[in-house]
């Protein structure tokens, strides 16, 4: 840095740049984290107009070209009924991101507001949500999930079946509801706690800061101190989180649809046609590869962009 | 320090029981009825002659409150008692201990290879923060972490057959010195490898800018014996914390890797027990797995204040 003399120059006013124009300038001097942006620009477009692209329909089933390798026609080849495994990669793009964008919404929304009440008020409270956290942290994951699939899915299937009995309404008899609320249900239930803590250490740090103290200090209002120092210095390793979250969810469908209590056939689903592969892939191993390929590549993508984030929203390299 | 770790004990059973009723409820709740459940599988039509259900109801001791219930189930756990499958109809504490071994063993191996692998590349990475190694190391990292063990291992066995033409697929368990355990034990340790990595290197770095650490550097101490000596210890201390955390991925981990590698441990018993609904075994294996990681966290309040003297009972670094 040259040593300029203070008299004689004119200080040039510029803009101030902004928090989030700050974090985009060093977002995209990270390598990795523009490739995951990347990615996750194409993969989304992927699941909001893919399957109005694909070349087939992703049920639509051909007996005489079974298991098929990958060719020009079928890009990923074809699976044990004949349907084209790219036509059902893509349409498995939509189902990856609904599960992935529910399940982190409902994680967030459980786990911001115990956070931040256990962060704000304090005490019993506080203790409470803790050991609620630690509770649900110390139980494997998919044990949990194993558990609550087990015992939730016969007494609501059982109860809309007798629903439909008494009733003939037909809203009964789509099991696809069930399958949904059960997945997305018991993966938020198993989600949450990292955003809980997460924001209650934020809530916590934040509240007892200097510039908090002197916004007090010069009479700002509650609410000004709120919009303006506390939500965005609280904001950015929560958006780190989510985008990682979202990588994780996506992930964590497809491991429940390998121990098969994740979304039913034959709506195409990532974790699904691996699980299926999985069957066959000493014979057919595209089958696995392609749905596999993608689903790394959706996961790392999310990761890369999460860690940039990270490096981009907290500069100071608060882990 | 007795007296520090009695209180972690008091704190720690009750959650423990906590921890087993809520899982206990729920599979008391949602199972439905057990009796049914098995005798549904039994010939004959005892599943729909209610006063037989009512008889064995009372004999087995099914119609006293849930609590009471709860409490003999805890009673017979402690006395190795976990109930009989409903499938098989062996003892789950039978079916528990053939399994165990495996993937205890393959669990200790997984955490030394961790502690072997991960920590001087993380160490390596923080040192040479910024440069291509740092990078690549990172990246590596964040690949592992995000790839699951299901995609990993079928992959990897692919590869495997393809460069080394005629060697055999690696299935099956043959204790932990033969060689089909490498590769399920690569794939198991990807994720707590790449979790260490990023914990050691983000803990270096901030070592790096101690004081301690210039003024060793400024007397002319070798560089070696600086990251040895000087910045590896205050370092473990945030890496051991991690303990339970590994813990969970190894054991979810393990549910996979079983499976893809035909291990006869507890991952490839929970699958099973979860394809014939087997609520006894699912509720063992979870509460083992639950207080696995619980008995992780135990070890590392306990063991934090011998790290880092500084740590008193108040402050526990997650």
């Amino acid at each position: 840095m040259t040593v300029v003399p203070m008299a004689t120059t004119d200080i040039k006013e510029e803009p101030p740049v902004s928090l989030w124009r700050d974090a985009w300038f060093r977002l995209r001097r990270n390598r990795l984290a523009v490739f995951g942006l990347g990615v996750v620009v194409l993969l989304a477009f992927t699941a909001l107009f893919g399957p109005y692209l694909t070349p087939f329909d992703f049920l639509s089933q051909n007996l005489d070209a079974r298991n098929m390798p990958p060719s020009l026609t079928h890009l990923f080849g074809t699976d044990d009924l004949g349907r084209d495994v790219f036509s059902r990669v893509i349409f498995g793009t939509r189902t990856a991101f609904l599960v992935a964008i529910v399940v982190t919404a409902i994680a967030v929304v459980i786990g911001v507001t115990l956070g931040a009440l256990a962060g704000f008020f304090g005490g019993w409270l506080d203790r409470v949500v803790m050991w609620l956290t630690d509770m649900t942290m110390s139980i494997p994951n998919l044990l949990l999930v194993v558990v609550i699939n087990a015992s939730l899915k016969s007494p609501i299937s059982s109860w809309m079946e007798s629903r439909y009995l008494a009733t003939l309404n037909p809203f009964y008899r789509e099991t696809i509801w069930v399958d949904f609320l059960l997945v997305f249900g018991s993966m938020a239930l198993i989600s949450w706690p990292p955003y809980a803590r997460l924001v209650r250490a934020q809530v916590l740090s934040i509240r007892s800061r200097p510039y908090i103290t002197a916004a007090q200090a010069l009479g700002l209002t509650n609410r000004i101190i709120l919009m303006r120092y506390v939500v965005p210095n609280a904001l950015g390793p929560l958006i780190v989180a989510v985008s990682a979250g979202l990588g994780t969810a996506m992930v964590l469908e497809s491991a429940f649809s390998f121990l098969g209590v994740g979304v039913n056939p034959p709506t195409p689903s990532w974790g699904n046609m691996i699980s299926d592969g999985l069957r066959v892939w000493q014979h057919y191993p595209h089958l696995l590869a392609a749905p596999a390929a993608v689903l790394g590549l959706a996961s790392v993508a999310f990761s890369f962009l999460g860690d940039g984030l990270n490096d981009a929203l907290n500069p100071r390299g608060a882990k | 320090m007795l007296r520090y770790i009695a209180t972690r004990f008091a704190v720690w059973i009750p959650s423990v029981l906590l921890v087993m009723l809520g899982v206990y409820a729920l599979a008391y709740f949602g199972a439905g009825d057990p009796i049914k459940l098995i005798f549904l599988r039994a010939p004959g039509d005892v599943a729909y002659n209610p006063e037989r259900i009512e008889a064995i109801r009372e004999s087995a001791g099914l119609n006293r409150p849930f609590l009471v219930q709860f409490g003999s189930y805890i009673w017979n756990l402690l006395h190795g008692n976990f109930g009989n499958s409903l499938t098989s109809g062996r003892s789950v504490w039978a079916m528990i201990s053939a399994a165990a071994p495996v993937s205890f063993k393959l669990a200790l191996c997984s955490i030394l290879l961790t502690a072997v692998v991960a920590i001087p590349l993380g160490l390596i990475a923080a040192l040479k923060q910024n440069t291509r190694t740092d990078y690549a190391i990172l990246g590596s990292a964040l690949f592992l972490w995000a790839i699951p063990a299901y995609v990993a291992g079928p992959m990897l066995m692919v590869l495997l057959i393809m460069v080394i033409p005629g060697s055999n697929v690696p299935y099956g368990w043959g204790g932990i010195f033969d060689v089909r355990i490498l590769l399920p034990l690569f794939v198991l340790s990807f994720q707590p490898i790449a979790l260490i990595v990023r914990q050691t290197r983000a803990a270096v770095i901030e070592v790096l800018s101690e004081d301690f650490v210039r003024t060793a550097r400024a007397k002319g101490v070798p560089e070696m014996i600086v990251a040895l000596r000087h910045i590896l210890r205050p370092v473990l201390t945030p890496v051991v914390t991690q303990l339970g955390l590994i813990m969970i991925t190894i054991v979810n981990g393990a549910i996979f890797v079983e499976l893809v590698f035909g291990l006869p441990g507890l991952g490839r018993l929970t699958v099973q027990a979860l394809t014939n609904t087997d609520y006894p075994v699912i509720l063992a294996i979870t509460l083992i797995g639950s207080f696995l990681v619980m008995i992780s966290n135990l070890l590392v309040d306990v063991l934090y204040p011998l790290l880092d003297p500084r740590a008193n009972d108040t402050r526990r670094s997650r």
